[in-house]
């Protein structure tokens, strides 16, 4: 796999124009500043670590977590118990076994055992984790946090319990804090634009169509989750040294929500979002934690309130999400703002488009059923779709077209019969792997990954085909798949920002990055005028004759089905009534009582 | 055999309550798909309102649902206020929108009220026990599991018989079509926050009644655990969130009989692993949800 997927230029660019940002600052604080100023910049430094690697989870994912909190613990946990001196580790933890008592490692030693140690749990927790979608995800990592906390407190002995863990040799300075923070945000926006953060942006923005083109959701967020995970033990570590006393409920749920308020009101998917949330979040905490203990106004005196710091972080976050739902920066890097950053990369020389072989094979199904509860949506259903041929498949409302779609897709379990591809037997696997196997699709509701651009919308569906592709090659491959859609001119508009027509053109040419063999196009001219479908019809005639592909079209619009289909099948209440060439269909008895009703059938014939 | 049906009635007390809260948020995420996290101040409003009235000389029964209104009215208050503004908004905006909500009422009543508990008597007529054959059986227990029973018969009917049960039910389903169809927006989420308060006051009052005191924090971490019940069963089902609430009270009761003594502090960190074990094999959750891919 070629490392330039990983790192992409116009990242890089932006990264060290962030961490230069970053670094002059804080430089200059912790070389001239006071000291409360210094350990305000430490504070500041160690809690972007944290909100940098909660939002390279959730950011590119769309789950919020409240587990990485539970990580920080750990972390904190791992590397104090470290890093104590051994004289005070035997009162403090007296059940821990004597190797670990007797020894007392340096920074990077405990650092990197915290990270690799809470790297491994968050890979087993993530096996069940990433499974789960949006909020029941959410959820699930509540019960990560709660699991967590209470470990550490049942666990005294080995463990101090509910007291407070002392003697943490004070190891997190400026220096090292901002080394660290550094390192974060430039994996961070490095992890973004790679082939990996692609594809989990992808799948945050629509699951279905994410699915649709390859890519396996939960072992992409596998990804995201172990490495986050790994940063925010490095964040929870850096506390523990920067704080040098801190008990377990310091880990709580204050914490991760501090966290989780900087991530949002900086941006909900943007790691320059995370820097600015962070620096305006932590400011807001130090002037609210003076004001807690009590203000005198001289004429009248506000009495210290307890908790306004919660309040006021709950205020801040309440109005965000009621005026600027997406945060200050929204999907947004720094890239947007600074048009240097931006320069177009170098593209390979034009080279003749991928030879590409004509595609070979025949999709069959046969007697594919699916039942819900008593109600059998579709039934027994034989069909065969060859390469180079276009199959209509056309019923009233209701008959079982979309569902009979789905069984072959993926989205679908058939609860009976077999979908097979010459001989390979797709029956009921899951969507990405059906995509992988060659059959693309296009959905009734336009499915496109919004907040991307329309190049990044193909280069998804590219990576899937075509693992071992570098950057470059990813760009001008897209650019050449747009091109023949005539979008090419769109490459870096954000999808969702397109017209109707150019989402169609666009949903077709991330389809065909997979390089089909068959193609299933659901309702696409629903919603079309007559150019935009006569546009559409020669786009489909194309990747028939063109580059040979088999489609399987459903569509009310009945001219342009009887103009592009070689045959055509007609389902009824799931059954196949129906199928030949269109004279045949049209002429059929049982078609028109389908569509009309058996008395006005009777009148026509 | 005795000792296990003991055990048995605690679990259905306890499941029961977690039924109760579960179902009073899936009734209101099928509707809207929020997660309300402010529900647990929902049970600790039922804990205040039912001391205040008592201070007041109201007498018992009166302030026992005193404090379930005031849980419904807090309800329909929270949407109108906090909620409607994130109304449309990602799953993510509403639950952090409810999380803050969550914060702020725990930190008044931690102000305005006090961060220590408030002592909630429990009428004597309640607290012994009854002796079937040769168990005894906790009148609370009976009580609980009564109350929970009824409870979800009413809601049963409601949603089953009545015009506006109908509309929410079709509204869970899908808003959108069931707007088509005339079904009041407003109308239909004001009344699913009513019965989830309503939920959710039944469950403090059954909560209160073991605990015999309220204090901030008191609705906090029984919600949690409903969060949990309700993932389990399968977010967005009501049938889930009860079926998911009674398997966590049977979970947590069981540990609780037959864990050994020093293991028992762990017992809270074992239900839940047990619970995302459960979902790694079902991550749907018990009861799915049908979701079409158009």
């Amino acid at each position: 796999m070629a490392i330039s997927a990983y790192i992409v230029p116009q990242a890089t660019r932006s990264a060290i124009v962030m961490a230069l940002a970053l670094a002059v600052p804080c430089a200059l604080i912790g070389l001239f500043g006071s000291n409360p100023m210094i350990t305000t910049v430490t504070n500041f430094l160690i809690m972007l670590i944290a909100v940098s690697a909660l939002g390279l989870f959730s950011g590119n994912s769309g789950i919020l977590s409240f587990g990485h909190c539970a990580f920080m613990a750990l972390g904190a946990q791992i590397s104090a118990t470290l890093t104590i001196p051994p004289a005070l580790k035997k009162t403090a933890f007296p059940l821990l076994a004597d190797p670990i008592l007797q020894s007392q490692f340096g920074l990077v030693m405990a650092l990197l055992a915290s990270v690799l140690i809470v790297g491994l749990i968050a890979y087993l927790i993530g096996l069940a984790i990433c499974r789960l979608n949006g909020s029941s995800a959410t959820i699930a990592t509540l019960g990560l946090l709660i699991i967590v906390e209470s470990l550490i407190v049942a666990a005294q002995g080995f463990t101090r319990g509910n007291q407070a863990v002392y003697g943490i040799p004070k190891l997190a300075t400026w220096p090292v804090a901002l080394a660290f923070a550094i390192g974060t945000i430039v994996i961070a926006r490095l992890y973004r634009d790679s082939r990996v953060g692609l594809l989990l942006r992808a799948a945050r923005e629509n699951h279905a169509a994410a699915q649709s083109i390859g890519i396996d959701i939960p072992a992409q967020r596998q990804v995201a989750w172990v490495a986050s995970a790994m940063l925010s033990a490095l964040a929870g570590a850096l506390l523990a040294h920067f704080l040098t006393v801190f008990s377990a409920k310091q880990f709580y749920f204050d914490l991760a929500f501090a966290i989780i308020v900087m991530q949002v009101v900086g941006g909900l998917s943007s790691v320059a979002g995370s820097v600015a949330g962070a620096v305006l979040v932590t400011a807001a905490i130090e002037m609210l934690r003076r004001l807690e203990n009590g203000i005198d106004f001289g004429l009248f005196q506000v009495p210290q309130i307890f908790g306004l710091t919660q309040i006021g972080l709950c205020l801040i976050v309440l109005a965000i999400l009621y005026t600027r739902r997406e945060g200050l920066m929204g999907f947004a890097e720094i890239d947007r703002f600074l048009p240097f950053l931006r320069k177009r990369e170098e593209l390979a020389t034009e080279a003749a488009a991928p030879t590409q072989a004509r595609p070979t094979g025949t999709l069959t199904l046969e007697k594919v059923s699916k039942a819900y509860g008593g109600l059998l949506a579709v039934a027994e259903v034989d069909l065969e779709l060859r390469v180079g041929e276009v199959l209509g498949l056309i019923g009233p409302n209701g008959s079982g077209k979309t569902t009979l779609l789905g069984c072959i897709a993926g989205t679908h379990a058939p609860s009976g019969g077999r979908v097979r591809i010459d001989d390979i037997d797709i029956t009921g696997h899951p969507a990405h792997e059906v995509a992988r196997q060659g059959i693309g699709r296009t959905f009734q509701n336009i499915r496109l990954f919004a907040h991307m651009t329309a190049a990044e919308n193909v280069m998804a569906a590219l990576t899937q085909r075509w693992p071992q592709l570098g950057h470059a090659e990813l760009v001008r491959r897209s650019r050449h798949l747009l091109d023949e859609l005539k979008i090419a001119d769109l490459a870096e508009r954000e999808a969702g920002t397109l017209a109707y027509g150019q989402q169609r053109r666009l949903e077709i040419a991330r389809a065909l990055a997979l390089e089909p063999r068959f193609l299933l196009l659901d309702e696409p001219a629903a919603g079309m005028n007559e150019s935009e479908t006569a546009d559409l019809l020669g786009i489909l005639g194309w990747l028939v004759k063109d580059r040979g592909l088999g489609l399987l079209v459903v569509d009310h619009d009945m001219q342009l089905i009887m103009r592009l289909c070689d045959r055509i099948a007609v389902l009824n209440k799931g059954q196949l009534i129906a199928l030949g060439s269109a004279a045949e269909v049209q002429a059929s008895r049982a078609v028109r009582e389908a569509y009309l009703g058996r008395r006005h059938a009777e009148v026509i014939t | 055999m005795e000792y296990f049906l003991q055990q048995g009635l605690n679990a259905l007390a306890l499941g029961g309550t977690y039924a109760l809260l579960g179902l009073g948020l899936a009734v209101v995420f099928s509707v809207l798909g929020l997660i309300n996290f402010a529900h647990g101040e929902l049970m600790t409003l039922t804990g205040y309102g039912i001391f205040y009235t008592l201070l007041m000389g109201v007498p018992y029964p009166l302030a026992l649902l005193a404090g379930v209104l005031i849980a419904a009215l807090a309800a329909v208050l929270m949407e109108r206020i906090a909620f409607r503004p994130v109304r449309n908004a990602s799953p993510t905006t509403m639950l952090l929108t409810s999380f803050a909500v969550s914060t702020i009422l725990h930190i008044l009543f931690q102000n305005l009220i006090s961060a220590r508990p408030k002592a909630i008597p429990v009428p004597d007529a309640i607290i012994g026990a009854v002796s079937v054959g040769s168990m005894q059986i906790g009148i609370i227990q009976l009580l609980s599991i009564a109350i929970t029973a009824v409870s979800l018969l009413g809601l049963t009917l409601f949603l089953k018989k009545s015009l506006l049960g109908i509309a929410m039910r079709a509204a869970a389903e899908d808003f959108n079509v069931a707007r088509l169809m005339g079904v009041n927006a407003n109308m239909v989420i004001s009344t699913a926050f009513a019965i989830s308060g309503i939920l959710a006051g039944i469950a403090g009052v059954l909560w209160l009644f073991q605990r015999g005191s309220v204090d901030p924090m008191m609705g906090f971490l029984p919600v949690l655990k409903a969060f949990i019940a309700v993932v389990l069963g399968g977010l967005g089902s009501l049938t889930g969130a009860v079926i998911g609430g009674f398997i966590l009270g049977i979970i947590e009761v069981s540990l609780r009989a037959y864990l050994p003594d020093g293991m028992l502090a762990y017992r809270d960190a074992i239900s839940l692993t047990l619970v995302i074990l459960v979902l790694f094999f079902l991550p749907q959750g018990i009861v799915p949800r049908r979701e079409s891919v158009r």
